[in-house]
């Protein structure tokens, strides 16, 4: 049974120890979180004992099973893709406007359709501006062609989502990597006991991250190779490449080689147990060898009947996942999990005891049994 | 004691209050009164940052034969008269003893601690009641009140005089006032400062 | 302040210290002033500006106190009297001009005022001016009392005449805030003429260039500068101002100066000790008087020396008690060097009672233990402190929220620093405790020039400075030059508030008007950075969005020094005072309070004085009375339960 504490936690236990992704689950909540360029910082200290900052945080006190249990009806049991009723592949279909997607498109064409078929009354999506993610919220489907590059470094993205709720949405959409599901999952517990609580999702789409950038370190380690004001897109193709392509307005493409971008990978990352964002509706991801091509997996109902109508009415174009790329898919992610689950059980941030110890995750022992941690 | 001697010589008096109560006015004026009759005065008062709502006091000393000290010895206060409860007690505690006579107005004005809700302004019954076991005379005027039926808080201060001069410790008169706020005052201003005034010794029943 | 001209010889007035000296300046026929503000100084200006037209005077606020010092030599050196004005920190930035001055002599009757604060209670030092009369060779008076005031300082015109050289007058804030009765003397009349004569020989002190030495020079000009000093010697030996109280032998002498005399004189008369000890009370405290001294030493054989801050005149007593001592036999001295008078902080009488009642065995009371005990208890529970915080619509406030915010955001451990003004109270809470280093008067920008230099050893993070409008012109000036030539990139904070606010808003030279109320040109802060090389933007501070953004785009900006204005009018500035921008309102019924959300962030943090926590309801309210209507923290308000009106 974990207990909810205040910002005070929060800043030890997670910003004080490289916990912290920045996801924006504790900003914009109060005055006294605030993001800046990708990192969060306490600007002066709160005295209350319990706060939604901590209670929101994907990386202190997650409890697992309860998480599974209210969005699965089971308990948590190390699946390396999560529960899922269906893995297969997608892209977006003619419906769809023609502009500006990353891989298939799919996550553009599931949110245009949620807004203009009223399953979401506002969809929070991270936006750009040259380098710097900005999180927003838009209530019109063109609106979310403008959002639909991908942005490699950590955003607070949930921010936007506390500032939809503040302006009155109530069946808020968004598109998140897991750490940020992770946290609206954990929103969507009502970890504060409040009364008259209602889940103020529409539906929650999840990105497939295996690492993000941290945004100073990735602005600071382009500035010195190009101009990042001339910057348009920026892409990381599906393996086996192993490039980040950089396209410059003007025309231009710079290729960095991956291993030179894997420095500026934030140490919270390597605590991540997720790749597919499990809590999720919906999870989208590239296809390994297939560019033009998103992975999809269905997780829930209300998310199968969206992408079932969203399918209907030719938005999107789904087909099977080949065999080896599911296998590859599980494998993949497992690594991930057992690589994070052993590196924060040997710094003992998982199922702590100790009184004066909290945890990160706390997790059945039958799945870290399962990866023998 | 309106006649022209004093109780003690020099004859020590506190006014006190909060920075921006008007507290170094009325020091001033009951100080030319004063030596408009011909008595020493001294005043000592605390200026700079205390203005930023802070403490104020003034020190005025009453002789026939010299100047003196503009800081009164510890405990040795004759009259403290203090716009506000707390800072009666803050000067109470440094110079006062129980043959001082205390003239206190009865409303607080909080300190920035109050207001942002880190201390509590103490109860002002606590205050009345502790000061008049103390002292060996305390009276208590709502000179905020008067001054507010007068147009602006600020007249507190006249009508603070105006109860000094209604205890009949001092060697004034009414004339004495007039004669100073006249010198200080515009014409428009003079009729409203006589009325504070003469309503500050109302409330002492002259 | 008719009432300083008042033509009335003989007539009784209660004034200030500050005004008596005013007054002596005028009965000696002084036509220039020039100074600088500072507590406790400054109303000698301001009263100079007052009858300025009536007497034919000129007074001016000088940018800094050297030139201060300098405006008014040179009324001197063209035969006129004049005053410069400012407190002790003032003499430390004159310092170098008054050494080449004592040097070269002055010709009208010029009197330095000084002003110290014992105890600081309006400083960030204690320091002590006195000691300067010594190191530049000048004489050096102290008024004891009021009348003194204005006594002593027109006698100082004269002595400055006949010594040809500038005379310091030191007052102390319980001399120059203290009021008393003053008889005035008579006015002259104020037809003067100015002429410099300097044509004359090199070495002519009423017609020669005025000189501070010719290079190698020693014996030819302070040898001369010297014998002037003898010359005050010998005058002080019967000087009326040096007066002695008390029995012929007394068990107890106290010499004395300044404030302290009336301590010293109501400590004896509490004792009841006036017929066990006497007090000598010095005027002339430097030069010391030998004979004057040798025939009071004489009368005891223990001696209490009562003065502030430094025992300067008990040290040069001992010294001539020493070079004495085969005439007058050894003495027994009492004061700060023993321990009987303490070694900072200002005195008292209860302080010299202390010591006079230890050395004479004299028992003291006033009250019992029991009114002791009860009154102490009464004011632990019952005299909350008034701390010190900005007032009600401080742009400070707003300018170190902003900063403080961006600092942190930024997480690079930036850090400020800071200089004199109202704005030290960034050290504190109230200025959310930003500012980490204060010292003098725009040594902020010189410490963080020297600061933002450090990158070759590790110190990578973002310097920043803040001055006042008044301070940059003072002295932040120079520092800035050095770091645009050096490259430094440090980000200086100007908050221009549009005057000199913390000693009562006095003009500067970048106010369109001078102490005299005429109008005169405003030099641009601004253009004079961007002249110099910085890089400059200009933010209203109570905007927080626009301030944050532009502080961050200049921190960020790598080379270069950088410099931000923030300009907002001081809220007892005469164009705010008094008047509301925003009638503010709390809706009750959206206010957070103490909830998750808020936490009570107006009440609790950002601390003005106009937002009052109910604590019964857990709300915040506005206090009509106190807030002045700057709107600020409707715009800060997690709740958006602040509402900000416009008021036509």
């Amino acid at each position: 049974m974990n207990t909810v504490y205040g910002s005070q936690e929060l800043c030890t236990n997670v910003i004080g120890k490289q916990l912290c992704i920045g996801c924006g689950a504790c900003i914009d909540l109060c005055p006294y979180f605030r993001s800046y360029k990708g990192k969060t910082s306490m600007l002066f200290p709160c005295t209350l004992q319990e706060g939604r900052c901590f209670s929101y945080c994907p990386k202190i006190e997650v409890d697992l099973d309860k998480l599974s249990q209210r969005l699965f009806g089971h308990l948590y049991d190390g699946n390396p893709l999560g529960h899922y009723i269906s893995v297969s592949m997608s892209r977006a279909g003619e419906s769809v406007g023609s502009g500006q997607f990353q891989a298939g498109g799919t996550v553009s064409a599931i949110m245009e359709y949620v807004l203009s078929r009223g399953y979401c009354d506002a969809v929070v999506v991270t936006d750009r501006e040259k380098l710097l993610p900005i999180p927003r919220f838009v209530t019109q489907p063109e609106e979310i062609r403008t959002c639909s590059s991908s942005k490699y470094t950590a955003a607070p993205t949930l921010s936007a989502f506390h500032g939809a709720m503040k302006e009155g949405f109530k069946q808020i959409g968004i598109v998140g990597t897991p750490c940020q599901v992770l946290a609206t999952a954990q929103i969507r517990s009502n970890p504060m006991d409040e009364k008259d609580f209602h889940d103020p999702t529409g539906l929650v789409v999840g990105l497939f991250c295996t690492w993000a950038l941290d945004y100073r370190a990735f602005e600071s380690y382009i500035s010195t190779r190009i101009d990042k004001d001339g910057i348009e897109k920026i892409d990381i193709p599906p393996p086996p490449s192993e490039i980040m392509e950089i396209y410059m307005t003007g025309g231009d493409k710079v290729s960095i080689p991956l291993n030179e971008i894997r420095k500026l990978v934030p140490e919270s990352c390597s605590y991540c147990i997720d790749m597919t964002s499990e809590f999720s509706d919906i999870s989208v991801g590239v296809m390994e060898g297939r560019p033009e091509m998103n992975s999809l997996i269905v997780r829930t109902e209300r998310g199968r009947r969206i992408i079932e109508e969203a399918q209907r009415d030719g938005y999107l174009i789904i087909s099977d996942m080949p065999q080896e790329n599911l296998e590859h898919l599980i494998w993949a992610a497992g690594n991930k999990k057992e690589r994070a689950l052993l590196k924060s059980t040997q710094e003992n941030i998982v199922n702590t005891t100790q009184e004066d110890r909290l945890s990160y995750l706390r997790i059945n022992r039958e799945t870290l049994n399962q990866y023998s941690v | 004691m309106n006649a022209s001697s004093l109780e003690r010589d020099p004859y020590n008096i506190i006014i006190t209050g909060v920075g921006g109560q008007g507290n170094v006015m009325a020091s001033r004026i009951l100080g030319s009164m004063l030596v408009g009759k011909g008595y020493y005065v001294t005043i000592g008062e605390t200026f700079g940052p205390s203005q930023r709502g802070g403490s104020v006091m003034s020190h005025l000393r009453i002789s026939r034969k010299s100047t003196w000290s503009p800081q009164i010895p510890a405990h040795r206060a004759d009259l403290i008269a203090s716009l506000e409860p707390a800072e009666a007690v803050r000067v109470m505690a440094q110079y006062g003893n129980p043959d001082v006579y205390i003239l206190c107005n009865s409303r607080p004005i909080y300190p920035v601690t109050v207001t942002r809700g880190d201390e509590e302004y103490p109860s002002v019954a606590d205050i009345k009641a502790s000061l008049r076991s103390l002292a060996s005379h305390t009276i208590f005027i709502d000179a905020t009140e008067e001054a507010q039926k007068l147009g602006n808080t600020i007249f507190a201060n006249i009508i603070l005089l105006g109860a000094m001069y209604g205890t009949h410790l001092l060697p004034l008169e009414r004339e004495d006032f007039v004669e100073a706020i006249s010198q200080r005052f515009r014409k428009d201003q003079i009729e409203i400062n006589l009325t504070a005034f003469d309503r500050g010794c109302e409330l002492l029943h002259c | 302040m008719s009432y300083l001209n008042d033509k009335q010889e003989g007539s009784v007035h209660l004034l200030m210290g500050n005004e008596a000296i005013v007054r002596g300046a005028l009965e000696a026929g002084m036509r220039v002033a020039a100074g600088y503000p500072g507590t406790p100084s400054s109303e000698i200006i301001e009263a100079f500006s007052k009858v300025a037209r009536e007497r034919n005077i000129y007074a001016e606020w000088s940018t800094n106190e050297k030139v201060a010092v300098e405006v008014s030599s040179a009324a001197s050196f063209a035969g006129l009297r004049t005053m410069c004005v400012m407190k002790q920190n003032g003499v430390n930035v004159a310092s170098d001009f008054l050494l080449h001055l004592a040097s070269s002599g002055t010709r009208g009757g010029m009197v330095l005022v000084a002003c110290d604060d014992p105890g600081a209670l309006s400083s960030v030092n204690e320091g002590e001016s006195r000691i300067f009369a010594r190191l530049v060779e000048i004489p050096l008076l102290e008024p004891g009392d009021l009348q003194e005031a204005k006594d002593i300082t027109k006698r100082a015109f004269e002595l400055s005449e006949e010594l040809r050289n500038l005379v310091m007058v030191r007052s102390v804030t319980r001399m120059s805030h203290a009021s008393g009765n003053v008889t005035y003397g008579t006015l002259p009349d104020t037809t003067t003429q100015a002429d410099f004569k300097c044509n004359g020989p090199m070495f002519d002190p009423d017609n020669g260039p005025v000189i501070s030495m010719v290079v190698g020079a020693a014996e030819l000009q302070h040898g001369p500068q010297q014998e002037k000093l003898r010359k005050a010697a010998r005058l002080f030996e019967d000087c009326s101002f040096n007066t002695y109280t008390g029995p012929k032998s007394p068990e107890l002498l106290i010499i004395t100066s300044s404030a302290c005399n009336l301590y010293s004189r109501e400590a004896v008369k509490l004792l009841e000790a006036e017929d066990r000890v006497g007090i000598l009370k010095l005027a002339t405290t430097w030069p010391l008087p030998p004979n004057l001294i040798r025939n009071n030493l004489s009368r005891t054989d223990k001696i209490l020396i009562v003065e502030e801050v430094l025992p300067v005149l008990e040290e040069q007593v001992k010294i001539l008690a020493a070079e004495m001592t085969p005439e007058i036999g050894a003495k027994r001295f009492f004061g700060k060097n023993a321990g009987n008078i303490p070694s900072v902080g200002e005195l008292n009488p209860d302080i010299v009672i202390d010591a006079i009642s230890s050395i004479l065995d004299i028992p003291y009371k006033t009250i019992s233990k029991t009114f002791s005990d009860a009154v102490n208890a009464l004011a632990q529970r019952a005299a909350p402190n008034r701390g010190l915080t900005f007032c009600p619509g401080c742009p400070h406030r707003a300018s170190y929220w902003s900063i403080h915010n961006a600092l942190e955001l930024d997480g690079r451990k930036g850090f400020v620093c800071g200089d004199i003004g109202c704005y030290v109270f960034g050290t504190l809470p109230s200025g959310f405790s930003i500012v980490k280093t204060l010292h003098s008067m725009g040594s902020g920008t010189g410490i963080a020039s020297g600061f933002a230099k450090l990158k070759q050893f590790g110190m990578d993070q973002p310097v920043i400075s803040v001055c006042g409008d008044s301070t940059f012109f003072h002295a932040a000036m120079p520092a800035l030059t050095n770091a645009v030539h050096h490259k430094s990139p440090l980000t200086m904070v100007i908050l221009d508030n549009r005057g000199t606010a913390m000693t009562g808003f006095q003009p500067h030279p970048g106010s369109p008007n001078n102490v005299l109320g005429e109008e005169m040109p405003a030099l641009d802060i601004e253009a004079i950075c961007r002249a110099m090389g910085a890089l400059v933007e200009v933010q209203d501070p109570f905007d927080t969005e626009a301030t944050e953004k532009a502080f961050h785009r200049l921190i960020e900006h790598g080379e270069g020094a950088k410099v931000l204005i923030l300009r907002q009018a001081c809220a007892l500035s005469p164009e705010r005072r008094n008047k509301k921008n925003f009638e503010v309102k709390i809706d009750e019924e959206i206010c957070l309070g103490e909830s998750c959300g808020c936490n009570r962030l107006c009440t609790r943090i950002f601390g003005c004085p106009g937002i009052v926590w109910d604590k019964e309801k857990g709300i915040s309210k506005i206090d009509e009375l106190i807030c002045v209507g700057c709107g600020f923290c409707a715009d800060i308000c997690p709740a958006g339960a602040i509402k900000k009106k416009e008021v036509a």
